[in-house]
């Protein structure tokens, strides 16, 4: 991994990142307004009905929650739908690989652009939350960031897997309904998953969005954490980005090249 | 000379259906090779094996005295490749195309800086550097693209039908830009379906159909080979009093191949309806390859 952060994997993300510069609104209304709007609704509107939840005021309780799927879904839908038009419409792929840039660095290129783009997300959604007072501890929200940059990774690794096996856009509708929604509903963003019945609570922990939420949530209401439980948290999400990152790249070397 | 690409019994096979069935061919620093075949000849899969981004499923390869599977990166960097369909950065402007490609190739920003100004010049683009790339008509767009596959200064050039859809003037004006390349030395190989394209620009020629080699040779070694010096497209009725040695039947007229055009014209009745003209490389072509419509 070390040798493929190198000056080619960061023209693939500069490349995007000079790309995204020039629609700059657009990106920013999807990526940043849509959290937020999520935070608005079930934080005030739900937690006008909630008052509490693990002992902290609702409000408190989303904002990880919220954070968490900012960033879920940005760098899901960059590695994605994003990844996917470079690769098959516009063949942005293709001009970088007759080049002397290889697979792996375009592939690490694209991984942490779109957990750049997550980045964005989640942070912009704290910003928000603790101009609004959801923030008990700023401490906590600014140790949780790199947490969802990892987290993130893994995100953006299981997108680039599934746009190596994407043959048409309606690929990513099963992508968006069988991964992206249950991380949103089983994951922990609304409550504690321990209210879902067990082999929910068995499956819930197979997603990388699970172990986030359980990392994140304690340290910005201020719950004590286990280090070990941690450390298998983030080490399961680093397991996720390797392993999502390998299968991308075999796939798509089969794919282009064979 | 030393060979820079040389390829023997090169084959690929998609799914069963054999692309390339048993390719060699030996390209010489500095000249201009033309890959010329129907669609679906397996030209671009040649192209794209030479260049890496296919393995071969069987047959040896040797790109500037490397395997392009695994070439090393300062090998890669001495190939530019032209590909046949636009995959420039529509959202980037020209000058930002280059500078993009410049860092894919690894070089320095001060190197970069150097060169892309030189290229725009080179292709007449400098008036466009900081337009957006969606907005350039289909022969600047053809230009960038070469400009795109010089950035690293390469050896070789790889270019997919580089005209293709181009006025006149465009073709024209790329058609002086390779022949300057040619001339600083840069082996070029392309691909084009233009007949008077390859016989201006390229030294040897490659004939290709059902993804091997049909015949290869210099432009004027395919037509002495293949067709005699001269053509007479003749209406029917034919006279009866033509000697009728090679001949080929278009339907409404035929094609008269001879050598000694003279004789013909002086037997030729007065009302007969004809064209003379010499003989080209489409001749040897549609000879080689049949006048069969390909994608039906």
């Amino acid at each position: 991994m070390n040798t493929l952060i190198n000056r080619y994997a960061f023209a693939v993300w500069l490349r995007n990142f000079l790309t995204w510069q020039k629609m700059v609104w657009s990106s920013l209304a999807s990526n940043v307004v849509n959290p937020v709007i999520f935070l608005f609704a079930f934080g005030f509107g739900l937690g006008s009905v909630i008052e509490t939840m693990a002992g902290v005021p609702y409000l408190a309780f989303i904002v990880p929650g919220m954070m968490a799927y900012g960033a879920m879904f940005s760098s899901s839908f960059e590695a994605t739908v994003s990844a996917y038009a470079r690769f098959q419409m516009q063949r942005t792929w293709d001009a970088m690989l007759s080049t002397p840039l290889t697979l792996s660095e375009l592939l690490v290129g694209e991984l942490v652009w779109s957990a750049c783009k997550g980045m964005l997300s989640c942070t912009a959604v704290l910003v928000v939350a603790a101009i609004w007072g959801g923030v008990s501890s700023i401490a906590g929200g600014l140790l949780a960031l790199p947490v969802l940059m990892l987290a993130s990774l893994a995100f953006a690794g299981c997108g680039l897997a599934a746009t190596a096996f994407a043959r048409n856009w309606e690929f990513f509708s099963y992508f968006f309904t069988f991964w992206i929604t249950p991380m949103f509903m089983f994951s922990g963003v609304f409550f504690e998953i321990g209210r879902f019945p067990d082999f929910i609570q068995v499956f819930a922990w197979i997603l990388p969005m699970t172990h986030l939420v359980e990392v994140i949530r304690p340290l910005m209401i201020g719950l004590a954490l286990q280090p070990l439980d941690v450390l298998i948290h983030l080490g399961y999400l680093a397991a996720v980005t390797v392993v999502s990152f390998i299968v991308a790249l075999y796939r798509l070397r089969r794919r282009l090249f064979d | 000379m030393a060979s820079i690409i040389e390829a023997s019994g090169l084959k690929k096979t998609f799914g069963g259906i054999e692309a390339v069935r048993g390719i060699d061919l030996a390209i010489e620093s500095g000249r201009c090779v033309g890959l010329l075949g129907p669609n679906g000849a397996g030209k671009t899969t040649t192209m794209r094996m030479l260049m890496g981004l296919c393995r071969p499923s069987e047959g040896k390869i040797t790109v500037l005295g490397a395997t392009p599977t695994s070439m090393p990166r300062e090998v890669r960097a001495r190939i530019g490749l032209v590909p046949q369909e636009d995959n420039l950065d529509p959202d980037l402007t020209v000058r930002q195309n280059l500078e993009a490609f410049g860092r894919y190739y690894g070089l320095a920003t001060a190197d970069i800086d150097e060169r892309v100004p030189q290229l725009l010049d080179f292709m007449q683009l400098s008036q466009r550097a900081g337009a957006q790339v969606m907005h350039l008509s289909g022969g600047m767009k053809r230009r960038l693209v070469l400009a795109r596959a010089m950035i690293g200064n390469p050896d070789l050039v790889i270019l997919d039908e580089p005209t293709t859809g181009l006025d006149p003037q465009a073709r024209v004006m790329i058609w002086r830009q390779l022949l300057a390349l040619k001339r600083q030395g840069k082996t070029l190989l392309l691909t084009t379906h233009y007949m008077d394209e390859a016989e201006r620009l390229c030294d040897m020629i490659l004939m290709i159909d059902n993804g091997a080699v049909l015949d290869s040779g210099t432009p004027r070694d395919l037509i002495g080979r293949h067709v005699k010096a001269h053509v007479l497209e003749i209406d029917k009725p034919l006279p009866r009093e033509l000697p009728l040695a090679q001949t080929e039947d278009l339907g409404d007229s035929v094609l008269l191949f001879v050598d000694e055009v003279q004789s013909v014209l002086e037997a030729m009745p007065p009302e007969t309806v004809f064209n003379h003209r010499p003989a080209n490389l489409e001749d040897v072509f549609l000879r080689l390859t049949g006048r069969q419509l390909r994608e039906r």
